[in-house]
């Protein structure tokens, strides 16, 4: 449903952001992309929404060029957004207002606004927050007042700007669950980030560097290679590095991603005889 | 240089005014839970958690490191900026070296002693150029033109940054990271004794983030006592030599990362968790794996007493993978870290390449400290 | 932190708060106008009566109330303090050659104090009483009419919105600010003049900085929620005029009277 087809984006006319760059999202798929500062995943997340427009190239979300002025307002309907900062993407003073927004930019009438304003608070677990005010939230929860504000738009894709970057370890927890609802409930998840815990809950991981895709795979493929990680200056997941420290000091054990699997590993190998 | 907190509470609302209005008033005829709903939520705080603080005791001494860990609201912030005289308690007090900081002459006095550096410091960036603003703060405390110019020399070299070519620029055309070393610069150039340290690797990358705790590392190894806040736990568990956890203003743990990191459960009542190499070992042993009772803090400590165990246990050979014995020097963890130390083209890596085998992962991880400064740049 | 800020809004269900923004507003351009126009003090008491009443049939507590003005007090401290210098008419309590203090000063002290507390406290209660998105649509619908005349509504009023919006949070950013700058031996309270300057530049630099961040990011997410301006935008609460609004305009005209009995009449 999202298509990136040799797409090069330069901000100052010198250095590519986005350095022909191929990629296809298919509906449904829980996508995480990875990289360090700087190696273009945050451009890339723009250009599917008709932030960005490629210099080169093309990128389609169903089917619809990003290049088409008219149709932009579908697109961003179709393909949310949430931010890094929560501050910067909260535009009212009471939730209720600020979860309104989207929608009444795409001119609905006020019952309909009702009831996506009510709909899109519960899916985010924020029920009764309607007239909180946004100043007094915890930057967890303003994040999830975002989600709803996006999900009130009915879109079919919601993109994740390193949503977590700026907020605590619990509010970092409850928005990993908020999108894995999402995800199960058939909603297109694409996640920019540089948390292991979230690429680990990923359907693919796509790692960037300087403007292209140099690996792609499932979790357990991509995050596994601790090397190729170290080089890209990205952290390792704490199963994986103690799985191979254990490899390391001469253990027979498999490479794992989650903690779970690496202590039946171990059990088992301590039950052995 | 000693600080100590006596039964510090600090209250949002002062005291006197904290009797709630009266709930009688009806003029409109309108339902009385209505008007409650209307009264509580007013600015989002709970009448009942006036109190940021609520009696802290704590006492800091020369050399120390001591670690805050808590929630988001959890009377971090608060009580940071006591320790500089910013806030003065509602109750208690607060002793620098003896001195009431709640007293304005003893603030003056103190003055640089307590050096703070807030969340993302680089937001504080004014001057225009890095010099100035590094100057800044020894600038207030009345130096000599020739002081400043030394210590704003001192402060830069301190995190690693080049005199010459960073001095003239304007901050704000820096990098993220270099500019969170400049802000970092311009608390140091005060040459607090003290240096209290708020989330000082929020929002940096990984390798930024290592590289700037091996600097705080090493600033605390010249002598600085140290306070630092941090979501972090295996941060806290490998820098400090104490942690305090708070819990809606109140003390909820204070001790050794021993002490703080044995009560799993507790802390995790909280809400807070232990380092990922701890709360693995734990399930180890649940499950009947008797390893030491120690805090594990890294993956490579963990590893190295897991197989230790595990030889003991099954012998020398037993279990082991040959291939994995054979290669053993030559994992793909090991490969990657002397690559990323060694191979990595860095000006300040002396010691990289010299990576023995017995403090491989240490050294590895400096090296990769060191590489990531390069990265900053 | 919990520190009330000015144009915060407080949630409650009251008649006042129920009211159409429109009309609050207007009939605040009123009552600022009636204000400036009491003559003497007793229409002044009037004036305080009347707000008073307005707060009361607003449901907004005392320290709420007082929370909201006390940040721009200082413009009132200001006004009395050049009132009651400068005037100089009647007898003379005290003498310091240039500034004397006299019978006509102290009172035109208290009468412009009081003056402009009501102007305050009349302006915070329509905040206090409106969210900002309703405010802003108040002023755009108020606005319309100006717009042949190249007047752009719209987007006044969303750049008012935006404002307000990020008021507290311009507060709580200046306030942090502050106490980083502080620590860097920073003398805002202190020292020569140049001294103050260098300290008021480390203070708002930074908060500049930290507009023009948060206006590109800002500016972004609402474009990636569709925003476009002008027409065919739904409401969440469309604004139509009720009762209340008859009520609020008969409360307000009921003080013009007042006001003018007392003008007239002493």
């Amino acid at each position: 449903m999202i298509e990136f087809d040799g797409v090069r984006f330069t901000y100052d006319g010198q250095h590519f952001a986005l350095d022909g760059l191929d990629l296809k999202v298919p509906k449904g798929e829980f996508l995480c992309i990875l990289g360090s500062n700087g190696s273009g995943k945050s451009t890339l997340a723009k250009h599917i929404n008709a932030l960005l427009i490629p210099d080169e190239g093309t990128v389609t979300v169903d089917g619809t060029d990003t290049r088409e002025q008219g149709l932009r307002y579908l697109i961003r309907s179709t393909a949310g957004m949430v931010f890094q900062n929560p501050d910067d993407q909260i535009v009212a003073t009471l939730v209720e207002n600020d979860v309104a927004f989207g929608p009444e930019n795409l001119g609905l009438e006020p019952a309909e606004l009702r009831a996506r304003v009510t709909e899109g608070l519960k899916s985010v677990g924020l029920q009764g927050f309607e007239l909180r005010e946004t100043n007094a939230l915890s930057g967890g929860q303003k994040q999830r007042v975002a989600i709803a504000g996006v999900l009130a738009m009915h879109p079919e894709v919601l993109i994740f700007d390193e949503a977590s970057a700026m907020i605590d370890p619990r509010g970092r927890k409850g928005l990993i669950k908020v999108a894995r609802a999402l995800h199960e409930a058939g909603m297109t998840i694409i996640m920019v980030t540089h948390f292991m815990e979230e690429a680990a809950l990923a359907d693919r991981v796509v790692v960037m560097k300087e403007g292209r895709i140099v690996k792609c795979g499932t979790p357990a493929e991509v995050l596994t290679d601790a090397s190729e990680l170290r080089d890209l200056n990205l952290s390792v997941p704490f199963a994986t590095e103690l799985s191979l420290s254990l490899q390391n000091q001469g253990l027979s054990l498999g490479t794992h991603l989650t903690e779970s699997e690496l202590e039946e590993d171990l059990c088992s190998l301590f039950s052995k005889r | 240089m000693q600080l100590v907190f006596e039964e510090v509470s600090y209250a949002y609302a002062s005291l006197t005014e904290t009797k709630k209005p009266k709930k009688s008033r009806r003029f409109f005829g309108k339902k009385k839970e209505e008007q409650a709903a209307a009264e509580k939520p007013a600015w989002g705080n709970d009448p009942a958690e006036k109190y940021a603080l609520h009696q802290v005791s704590l006492q800091l001494n020369e050399g120390d490191f001591l670690g805050i860990c808590g929630h988001t609201g959890s009377g971090k912030s608060t009580l940071i900026q006591h320790m500089n005289g910013l806030l003065t308690p509602t109750e208690g007090r607060v002793l620098l070296d003896g001195r009431d900081l709640s007293n304005k002459d003893a603030q003056k006095e103190c003055r640089g002693m307590v050096g703070v550096v807030f969340q993302y410091p680089e937001h504080q960036l004014f001057a225009q150029s890095v010099y100035d603003d590094v100057a800044f703060g020894p600038r207030n405390l009345g130096l000599s033109e020739d002081e400043i110019d030394a210590r704003v020399r001192k402060a830069l070299a301190d995190v690693r940054l080049d005199f010459d070519t960073i001095s003239p620029v304007s901050p704000f055309e820096l990098s993220g990271g270099q500019q969170r070393r400049v802000a970092f610069a311009g608390v140091l150039a005060m040459q607090p004794r003290i240096l209290v340290l708020d989330e000082p690797a929020a929002g940096l990358d990984p390798a930024a983030r290592s590289s700037f705790l091996s600097l705080i590392k090493e600033l605390h190894e010249q002598g600085l006592t140290v306070v630092m806040v941090s979501h972090s736990m295996e941060d806290l568990a490998q820098l400090c030599s104490r942690i305090i956890v708070l819990n809606q203003g109140r003390v909820f743990a204070q001790g050794t990362p021993e002490q703080v990191f044995s009560d799993a459960e507790g802390l995790k009542s909280i809400g807070l968790d232990v380092p990922a190499a701890q709360r693995v070992a734990n399930k180890l042993r649940a499950r009947g794996i008797a390893l030491p009772g120690t805090l594990y803090s890294s993956a490579e400590q963990l590893s190295a007493d897991v197989a230790k165990l595990y030889r003991e246990l099954h012998g020398e050979d037993a279990g082991m993978d040959a291939a994995n014995q054979i290669a053993a020097g030559k994992q793909p963890l090991a490969a990657s870290q002397a690559a990323t130390g060694g191979a990595g083209k860095q000006p300040l890596a002396d010691g990289a390449g010299e990576t023995a085998p017995g403090n491989q992962a240490e050294s590895a991880k400096n090296n990769s400290a060191i590489n990531s400064n390069e990265s900053l740049a | 932190m919990g520190k009330m800020v000015f144009g915060r809004y407080y949630p409650g269900s009251s008649l006042v708060h129920d009211m159409d923004a429109r009309a609050k507003l207007s009939i605040m351009f009123f009552y600022m106008v009636a204000v400036l126009c009491c003559a003497n003090p007793y229409a002044l008491g009037a004036c305080v009566a009347f707000t008073f009443a307005f707060y009361l049939a607003a449901r907004i507590p005392a320290r709420v109330a007082v929370g909201a003005v006390l940040p721009l007090s200082f413009i009132v401290v200001l006004a009395m303090l050049a009132n009651l210098l400068f005037i100089q008419q009647g007898t003379v309590y005290a003498d310091w050659g240039f500034f004397k203090i006299t019978e006509g000063g102290v009172y035109q002290c208290f009468f412009m104090g009081i003056r402009l507390s009501m102007l305050l406290f009349g302006a915070c209660l329509v905040t206090l009483t409106t969210t900002t998105l309703d405010i802003t649509d108040a002023f755009e619908a108020i606005l319309k009419p100006f717009a042949r005349f190249g007047v752009p509504a719209h987007e006044l009023s969303m750049i008012m919105g935006i404002a307000l919006r990020f008021l507290p949070q311009f507060m709580e950013e200046l306030a942090y600010t502050r106490s980083a700058q502080l620590s860097r031996g920073a003398r805002l309270s202190e020292g020569s003049a140049s001294e103050r300057v260098g300290a008021l530049k480390a203070l708002f630099i930074p908060l500049f900085a930290s507009v023009f961040r948060h206006a590109e990011t800002l500016a972004g997410a609402m474009d990636a929620r569709c925003y476009h301006g002008g027409p065919g935008r739904g409401r969440l609460h469309p604004l139509s005029y009720s009762w209340r609004d008859a009520a609020g305009v008969v409360a307000f005209l009921l003080m013009v009277a007042a006001i003018v009995a007392c003008n007239l009449a002493l």
